[in-house]
């Protein structure tokens, strides 16, 4: 990470950043990418990986994990793999495109505030201020029951709610940077509001928006999953809480061994995705933010 | 300056408030379709179709024909004499409903945020003074997963293990149904072993991020000055502990309990749903699927409301307890601390 203020010549390669960076995680952060490639491969590849489809029956109901069904199969006989394949592109769908909208849309407000100052720069805040405030749950259930709870919906609605996150983050550190001798130098010399944007500010701002993204698509996956297991999710969309919830639908589930593979796959995958993305995001967040590690 | 600061914050949040209002008035108005063409969708097997006429009755009764701004002033009159309307499926006053539920969510809420504060402060300051140790690491570890693990994730296992697996808890419900209970302490004993399981979700989901402020905050303050200039001075090191050192590091503590709130009260939502406990998040769900409107957004409001209500109360609170902070804006000084 290069600091504020410090002269960088030598611009280096794709390459040797991706190297460096993975130098620089700690062992926790490295297991997390390596689970998160497996996961996201796995949605990518998910009909090749599968042999047996994953909204249609393929076999007995409830049967236990085995050669025939890896994971074992749900009330309806579909196949449990095949189903958490497909319902990791649910969960990296929504992460992907919520961090997506939510992190440029709120990183732009967060420069504009920064930049202008002023009146914008209030009203933005007092936005963002509102949103802090408001409980994301309970904000999400309503808005899903009264627009459906559509996969788009609920994309929509999680990016039109987590904005604020990296726009404050954001605003924080382009204040900052406004305040820096070379830029304000730039600005002197006859540097235009994008010229200083795109080569001054963005290359700054852009390792922590990355970090704060990651963070929201963490979020979002545990909204959706959330959503979902109270039966609000997408019910078109075979997403990993959806299956939990039919699971803890299912009369008795506790007391019966079914839950050893219907309850607990998905539960496991669930788990590592979110734990995976949030150690991630906590090694990234110390590499890209070095005021961190003098705390 | 202090005077003026505290009035802006308040001002601020009547801002807020009146954003959750409008959104809650707005919401059923934006909806596609309208209540009418919606009622005569889920009578079930006959599916009633309103005449024009009827239509324009019933518009008129409900007085939706009136011009926005006239709805908008009735809505918040009705708000102010408490009438959130009339719950569609328990043919009851919502008010009354929310009321009836509501102590259950404040039991767990309060107990959980109780507990977490305890044990966060506790497992904080324990790491924070064995810092880059092996007990460090490892605790933060734990922590930063457990953190992020939903509460509704931590309340299956506990649930398939302490209540299902070994019985040591009850599976749903807030209280032991049909039961004469021999005495007030047996009650009592009773609401708590049925609680048990949803504050302890609670808990664990929420300690996490008071565990990780507090090392932080901590391990700054021990690198101030004045913490060697009590040592210096030859103090006791569980004094220059608790007085110099924990003292100060709980002042950010009070605004993030706060912050919080948002996402502790989704996690109530959750875990009421886990366990089946009878709160306002069972009840929200349970309106979602009935759709019943009026309720539902009665306890959105409610929901609110509440976090709100304690965002407010720990800002007045801060100003009270820290003095250099009359002039800064709150706020922005805890989620700087907050991301730290």
């Amino acid at each position: 990470m290069i600091k504020p203020g410090s002269i960088n010549i030598k611009r280096n390669t794709f390459y040797q950043n991706i190297l460096g960076l993975w130098r620089n995680l700690s062992i926790f952060g490295r297991v997390s990418l390596v689970i998160l490639f497996g996961l996201v491969f796995m949605a990518i590849f998910a009909p090749f990986l599968t042999g047996h489809s994953h909204n249609i029956s393929s076999g007995p109901p409830l049967s236990p994990p085995g050669a025939k069904h890896l994971l074992g199969t749900d009330e309806l006989g579909v196949d449990l793999w095949s189903m958490i394949c497909f319902g990791a592109r649910v969960s990296l769908i929504v992460g992907l495109f919520t961090a997506l909208l939510a992190g440029l849309g709120g990183g732009t407000i967060g420069i504009i505030a920064a930049y202008r100052g002023g009146w914008v720069d209030r009203v933005l805040m007092r936005v963002v201020d509102i949103m802090v405030v408001l409980p994301d749950l309970p904000v999400m259930i309503v808005l899903a029951a009264f627009f459906g709870p559509s996969l788009r919906n609920i994309i929509i609605v999680l990016a039109l709610f987590s904005w604020s996150i990296p726009a404050r983050l954001v605003r924080a550190q382009a204040l900052a940077l406004k305040e820096q001798p070379y830029i304000k130098m730039a600005a002197h010399y006859g540097g235009s509001t994008v010229y200083l944007l795109t080569r001054h500010f963005l290359p700054e701002l852009f390792p922590l928006l990355v970090v704060s993204m990651i963070r929201l698509a963490g979020m979002a996956i545990i909204t959706e999953a959330s959503l979902s297991f109270l039966g609000l999710g997408d019910p078109t969309s075979r997403s990993w809480g959806l299956i939990i919830n039919h699971a803890v639908n299912f009369r008795g589930i506790y007391f019966t061994p079914f839950w050893k593979w219907w309850l607990l796959y998905p539960w496991i995958f669930l788990t590592l995705l979110v734990s995976s993305l949030a150690l991630l995001g906590r090694d990234l967040e110390r590499i890209a933010d070095p005021r961190i590690n003098k705390g | 300056m202090y005077v003026k600061k505290t009035w802006q914050r308040v001002i601020e949040y009547a801002l807020t408030f009146l954003v959750i209002i409008t959104l809650n008035f707005s919401l059923p108005r934006l909806m596609p379709g309208d209540p009418f063409l919606h009622l005569s969708g889920e009578a079930g097997e006959i599916v009633e179709v309103y005449t024009e006429e009827q239509r324009r009755y019933f518009m008129e009764y409900y007085g939706l024909d009136r011009p926005m701004w006239e709805q908008y002033w009735n809505y918040l009159g009705d708000l102010a004499r408490g009438d959130l309307g009339l719950s569609y499926y328990y043919k009851e006053p919502v008010s009354a409903l929310i009321v009836r539920r509501l102590p259950w969510t404040l039991l767990l809420v309060s107990c959980a945020t109780l507990l977490s504060v305890i044990f966060g402060i506790l497992l904080g300051s324990f790491s924070a003074w064995r810092r880059d140790g092996w007990q460090d690491r490892a605790l933060y570890l734990f922590m930063v997963v457990f953190g992020e693990i939903p509460a509704f994730l931590i309340g299956l296992v506990l649930l398939v293990f302490l209540a299902a697996g070994l019985e040591l808890f009850p599976l749903a419900g807030s209280m032991s149904h049909f039961v004469q209970y021999a005495s007030f302490w047996e009650k009592i004993k009773d609401i708590l072993h049925h609680a048990a399981l949803p504050v302890l979700t609670l808990t664990l989901a929420r300690t996490g991020g008071i565990y990780l402020l507090v090392r932080n905050t901590l391990g700054t303050v021990l690198t101030r000055d004045y913490m060697c200039t009590a040592r210096a001075k030859g103090l006791k090191e569980l004094r220059i502990r608790y007085r110099h050192a924990l003292r100060n590091a709980l002042l950010p503590l009070v605004t993030r309990i706060a912050l919080q709130m948002g996402a502790l009260i989704g996690g109530a939502v959750l875990a009421e749903n886990v366990f089946a406990y009878p709160g306002l998040g069972r009840l929200m769900r349970d309106a979602v699927f009935v759709r019943d409107y009026p309720l539902l957004q009665g306890i959105f409001l409610t929901l609110a409301v509440g976090v709100m209500g304690a965002n407010l109360c720990a800002d007045l609170l801060y100003r009270r307890l820290d003095p250099r902070v009359r002039t800064v804006d709150v706020k922005e000084n805890n989620t700087r601390k907050e991301h730290a």
